[in-house]
Formats: structure tokens, sequence, C-alpha cells
């Protein structure tokens, strides 16, 4: 029955010393349990997956006798859900363990990025209010921190950055599971394991497993699959091998294999296709493939996710409506809508400041005075013929500049 | 009056004063006065129509009717596609009810006038229609939109609901003439005729044309200076990318876009309907053309509603100008 475990899973550490890595950020933690939890009651751990947040949790409660109440992202976030679960926890715990020194319960959120959208409205104001209501410590673990979202949870806890564990300490792992599991492996091949893994204990050890399931005697060559199956392809190099796809089955496999964000991968594919047609009409055609991908991606929302197929299909068959005419070239990135946005956000700020004048002053909205006055405003500016309407209107002499320079368009 | 108050816009110096005053709306002005004579009667309001046919007007008039001269003591003017959110609304209406003593002579409430309404979220409206019940005893709302049917039932059965249709021509035409009398500039019959064309019924843009046009040439508007005006006050952003796209220039084009969206702040359907209204301006282009361009905007106007990225959708819009320009080129 132990044969069938997963390997994560049987050599999971239950210590905190056999964690590997992360040396700094299992000190501060066990330092926070320790001794601050009773002023900052919560803290956040963050860093890229599989380098021990969760593991640290579940050994540091084992060692010092806490029990874990624990909520993933797997679970609905909504307010009702997380009140549900850890409302009560949060109070019972704070009767049954009066004093501040026992040793109790401890309210571990994992995932809390995976808070998203509407689903899950209510879900980060509802944990700012546990942990400030909570008598008991918070743990939260989460893979981004920098989210605009998670903003109000960051003021509320102490925070712990973990770092990718480095090669070596994954190479020695991977080296003492293979000894309790009898695989006779070279060092080379877990050398490539640990570096494809790019800091994730967790993925190395997955990969190790599935590879010793076909062989028992593990060489470089048999990690040659690995770099296929490597999940995490960059946005570059999704998009290399997306337009010169040689066919929509191989366009379609590709995007699979990628793991990069949707709106991402939607807006860099709408922005670099003009150089990847040069023809008008096969652009047009492939943006025409490109447009019905977002109408799928509008569709899906935050919900629909099994129309996530089709979205796919129409990107894949953008790539693939004229193979041969594919010619290597320069990418466009960043995005350029946020390029333009950042550089014209002194202009649009001027010209709705401007806006909100006219709207004042003559009831209209200022979508409206965009449309409606200002065509009109320039027009009379150019003939000089403005000077009363433009102090009526309070305009500031850089605002009426502003105006003149617009004109030009 | 003094110029400060009157404006020295023409939209808001010749913007009727009394419901008597409004132009072409005789049927709505005579059921509204009926509401003046006994306040409180009214209940609350909801105008609809197409943009520039006077409702944010008659809901200034029934403001000033109400109050007299102090009517802005009484009144709240919102507009919904400026504020960020029901919350900021709410709170809005919350502190005018506090502050504004709620009742004037025999008026025994304030006056709320939320313009384009049906911008507003149906989240956001149900949220308006809890607003509208709490504040009901000391409050009355004109809910100014564009289309009713965007407005939730249960806020629509609250209102007495008036639609104000196209303005007549005549009437346009009739109100241009008396400005410009006032105003002291002659204006040739044609050229009122053509700014009535251009506006399409509505009365604000016809006034803005009107007056930049009378400051072309000293007291006299032609028809010539109204071409120039309307040509020179049109997106001429908008038209070049137009042409750039259809001369094949897609990269150019798409520059341009974004000029539209970053400098000018204009979104994805801001700027689908102005090409659409660009377009039939262009005469380089016959009517067979404009009417299949014309098609294919309509397409994605629809997808924009439909799409989540709305640079993705415009983008192949203009793709597809770019093609039709490209076979326009090869045929003739």
């Amino acid at each position: 029955m132990k044969e069938d475990l997963l390997w994560v899973e049987k050599y999971r550490p239950k210590k905190i010393v056999d964690i590997i890595g992360n040396d700094e950020a299992k000190a501060a933690f066990v330092e926070w349990l320790k001794n601050k939890r009773h002023t900052k009651k919560a803290i956040l751990l963050y860093g890229p997956p599989g380098v021990g947040k969760t593991t640290l949790v579940n050994a540091a409660a084992n060692e010092f006798g806490f029990r874990v109440i624990e909520m993933n992202a797997s679970d609905t976030r909504s307010e009702k859900a997380i009140s549900a679960v850890a409302g009560p926890a949060t109070s019972f715990v704070a009767l049954d363990t009066f004093s501040t020194e026992s040793k109790g319960n401890i309210l571990f959120l994992d995932e809390v990025d995976g808070i998203a959208g509407n689903e899950d409205r209510g879900g980060v104001s509802a944990i700012v209010r546990i942990v400030e209501e909570s008598r008991i410590p918070v743990i939260m673990a989460a893979n981004d921190p920098d989210l605009q979202k998670l903003r109000p949870l960051k003021k509320v806890s102490a925070l712990v950055r973990f770092h990718q564990v480095r090669i070596p300490l994954i190479i020695a792992m991977l080296q003492k599971i293979c000894h309790k599991e009898h695989v006779k492996a070279e060092f080379e091949a877990l050398e490539r394991i640990a570096e494809n893994s790019r800091g994730d204990v967790r993925s190395a050890i997955n990969d190790l497993q599935s590879l010793a399931e076909t062989t028992k005697t593990l060489t470089l060559q048999d990690t040659v699959v690995l770099s296929a199956r490597n999940k995490d392809i960059s946005m570059d190099e999704t998009l290399r091998s997306y337009f010169s796809a040689e066919s929509l089955l191989e366009a379609a496999m590709l995007l699979s294999r990628s793991s990069v964000d949707y709106d991402d991968l939607l807006m860099a594919i709408g922005d670099n296709l003009p150089l990847r047609y040069g023809d008008p009409a096969e652009l047009a055609e492939a943006y025409d493939f490109v447009s019905q991908a977002d109408m799928y991606r509008g569709r899906i929302g935050v919900e629909n996710w099994h129309l996530l197929k089709y979205f796919f299909n129409s990107l894949s068959e953008a790539a693939a409506v004229s193979p041969e005419s594919y010619k290597p070239f320069t990418l466009i990135s960043p995005p350029i809508r946020v390029i333009t946005l950042f550089w014209t956000k002194g202009k649009r700020t001027m010209l709705d400041a401007i806006c909100s004048k006219i709207g004042q002053k003559c009831h209209v909205s200022r979508a409206t005075a965009k449309q409606d006055f200002i065509p009109f405003l320039k027009v009379l500016l150019a003939k000089q013929k403005a000077a009363s309407a433009l102090s009526w209107l309070g305009l500031q002499p850089e605002e009426v500049e502003f105006l003149t320079k617009m004109n030009k368009f | 009056m003094a110029a400060d108050e009157d404006g020295v816009m023409w939209v808001e110096k010749y913007r009727p004063k009394t419901l008597n005053e409004v132009v072409d709306l005789r049927d709505i002005v005579e059921s509204l006065k009926a509401f003046m004579r006994n306040p409180k009667t009214m209940p609350h309001l909801l105008l609809a129509g197409i943009p520039g046919t006077g409702k944010t007007t008659v809901a200034l008039c029934i403001a000033r009717e109400l109050f007299g001269q102090n009517w802005k003591t009484f009144t709240l003017e919102l507009n919904a596609s400026d504020e960020r959110g029901i919350d900021t609304v709410r709170d809005r209406v919350k502190d005018f009810s506090r502050y504004s003593r709620a009742a004037f002579g025999n008026v025994p409430f304030a006056l709320i006038i939320l313009d384009e309404s049906d911008q507003m979220t149906s989240a956001a409206q149900t949220a308006l229609r809890r607003i509208m019940e709490t504040s009901s005893r000391t409050s009355r709302f004109i809910l100014i939109c564009n289309q009713s049917g965007k407005i939730i039932e249960p806020i629509q059965s609250r209102c007495a609901i008036f639609r104000f249709s196209k303005l007549d021509r005549k009437a346009m035409i009739d109100h241009l003439c008396c400005i410009a009398k006032k105003e002291n500039v002659s204006l040739a019959p044609e050229a009122a005729e053509r700014i009535v064309d251009y506006a399409e019924g509505d009365l604000r843009h016809a006034i803005n044309a009107l007056q930049t046009a009378a400051a072309y040439r000293e007291g006299l508007v032609d028809e010539k200076t109204v071409s120039q005006v309307i040509g020179e006050a049109s997106p001429i952003q908008v038209q070049l990318m137009i042409r750039k796209a259809l001369y094949g220039d897609f990269i150019e084009a798409r520059k341009m876009m974004y000029e539209l969206i970053g400098s000018f702040g204009f979104s994805g359907s801001e700027i689908v309907r102005q090409m659409q209204r660009e377009l039939f301006k262009m005469s380089s282009l016959t009517p067979e053309q404009k009417a299949d361009l014309s098609n294919i905007i309509g397409e994605y106007d629809y997808r924009l509603t439909q799409g989540a990225n709305s640079d993705i959708q415009l983008s192949a819009l203009l793709a597809q100008f770019a093609k039709v320009g490209k076979a326009k080129g090869e045929s003739s």
C-alpha cells in the first residue's frame, strides 16, 4: 500500500530540519510561531510553488503540537464559506484555550492568491476580518504576493519570503530518495531533473518518480522527455513556437503545454500577429480567429472554463493560416497596450480634467464632453475665438496649451 | 443676465430655463406642467431618448420650476458614467438628503437628477432601486437614459416614463435661426439645413457646430463654412486610421488606434462608433463600398460586446479593412 504513495507525500519532511533550503525563512517562521504570534497574529508565507511552504507549516505543527485547520483554493472562498469554516474555529478556540500560552489550533489558509474574481467576492476582506477577530494564529501561503487584491492581507500580517531551492540541495534530496527506492541513477540525470525543476522540489520529485516508473536505472538519456513536459514554458518560447508552428495540431499541442496566463497570451498574439502575416488577406483571416478566441474568452468569464478548448482551438487556427509564409521576426514585448497607457497617462489625466470642467458647466458626462465639445473647442481655439469660452469653463493655461497642441492631430 | 451665469457656450446660454421655452416636446411638457401645479403628486421620472433631444434640459427646467432661484440647493446632479460606482452614488445621495432641507414651500422633497443612468450595471441599478425606496420620503429621482430597455424593470415600474424622440427638423432649424438672430449672425438657409443634416437630431451637436461656424467669418454662416467646420471638428485621427487601413498599412493604422486609446482615452466602442460616423463622410468610397465596410464595423461592434479584450477586436476590424483595401486596390 505504501508503494502506491506519491513520493512527494511519502518523503514529505515531518520535521523542520528535514526541509531543504530556505533556512532564513524557516527561522523567521519559527521565531514568529514561538515569540511573535501574540503581537502579530497573522503571517504570510510567499514564494514560488514547491519550495516547502505547506510542508513547513505541517512540520511545525507537528513539532510544536498545534492542530492545523486548513483551507485551500479548491474550496470556494466566498465570505460565507470562509466564515463557516474559519469563524467557529477561531472563536471556539478562544474559549477552550483561554490562556494565550497554551498551544491549540492554527488556521492555515493555503493559496490565498487563488482568491479570484467574482466567484470569491469578499474572500480577501473576509480573511482580513478573520485575522482581526481571531484569537489564534493565522498562517497564509501564496505564490504571488504582489497581486493587488492581496494588499489588504499584507497590511495585517508578517511577511516571510521563500526562494527557489538551490539545485545541489535538490540533487541531494533526489539521491536520498533514489537510495530508498532502490533506483540507480546517473548523477547527470538527477542534475538534469533538478535544473529542469527550477527550484521546485515537488516537481523534481514528481519527475523522478515518473521516470523511475519505466526504469530502475536512470540515465541522462532517459531525461530527454522532461523538456517536452516542462510546464513552465515562458511567454517568449511559447510565442516563438506558436508562430512557427507548421500545423494546427502542432500549435494546439504547444498551447496546451504552455502555462502562460491566457489573457497575456491572447494580448501577445494580438500584438505580434501583423509581424507574422504580412499579407493583408492572411492577416485578416488570422485576426478573425483571434477575435473568435477573444469572444470565447469573454464567454468563459470566471466560470465557464469548459469553453477553454474552443479558445485554444481558435488561437491554434490563427497560427496555421499559412505555415509556408513563416519568416522569423523579433517579438514585440511588453504588451503595446501597457506601454501606450503608460506613456500617455499624463495626456489622459489632463483631458479628463478638462472634460470634467466642461461637464460641470454644461451638464454632461466626461465622455460626452470629450465627443461633443472638445472637437469644437479645438476649432474655436485654432481660430482664436475661444478665449471667453475657455475662461468661462475655468481652464488653466496649461490645459489650454494642451488643447492647442491636440489640434495638430 | 450676466455672461458669467449664462455662459459663453451657446448650448448653455440658450438652454431653455422654463418648460414653456423647450423646443418641440409639446406632449411631454404638458404632462410635466401638470405635476408642477401640484408637486406633491410628482412621481419619480424616467426620461429616455437619443442624445441632444432635451432630456437634461427638461430635468433642469423641472428643478427651476419647483424650487425657483435656489434650485441648486435642492437639486443633486449626478452623472452615472462619471461616478465610480454605486457606493459613490449612494453616499452622495445619502449626504445630500441629510443636508438639504427637504421641504421647500409646497414641495415636500429634494430632487436628484441621475444622468446616463443606463450606464449603470444591473447590479448597481438594483442597489439604486433600494436607494430610491429608502429615500423616497425626502427625494424624487429624475433618471435620464438613452435606452429605457437598459433600465431594470423594477425601476421602470417605479417611474413615470417619458420618451424623447428625434427632434423635428423644422423645429431644429427654427431654433438655430432664433439663436443666430440673437447673436447677430446671418445664417444662410442651406447652412442651417446642412447643420441639421449633420447633427442627426442632436440639438446640442447642432448648436455647437453653429457657434463654431459663426467664429469663422464674423457674423456670416454659409454652407461652405459649415462644411469646413464639420471637416475640421471631425476626429481626424479616426479618418486617418481608416485611410491607412484601407491603404493596406495595418501597422500604421494600429498605431493610430493606440493613439486614440492612449492619448484620447477612447474606449473600443467609442472608436467603433466614430469609425461608423466618419466612414460615411469619406468621399473616396462608393456607396456600395461604404455599405460593405459598415457591415464589417457592425460585426465587430457586436464582437466587442462579446469579447474580453477590445484591442483584439479593434485590430481584427482594422485587418478586415486592410484586406478590403487591398482587394479594392487590385481591382482598380
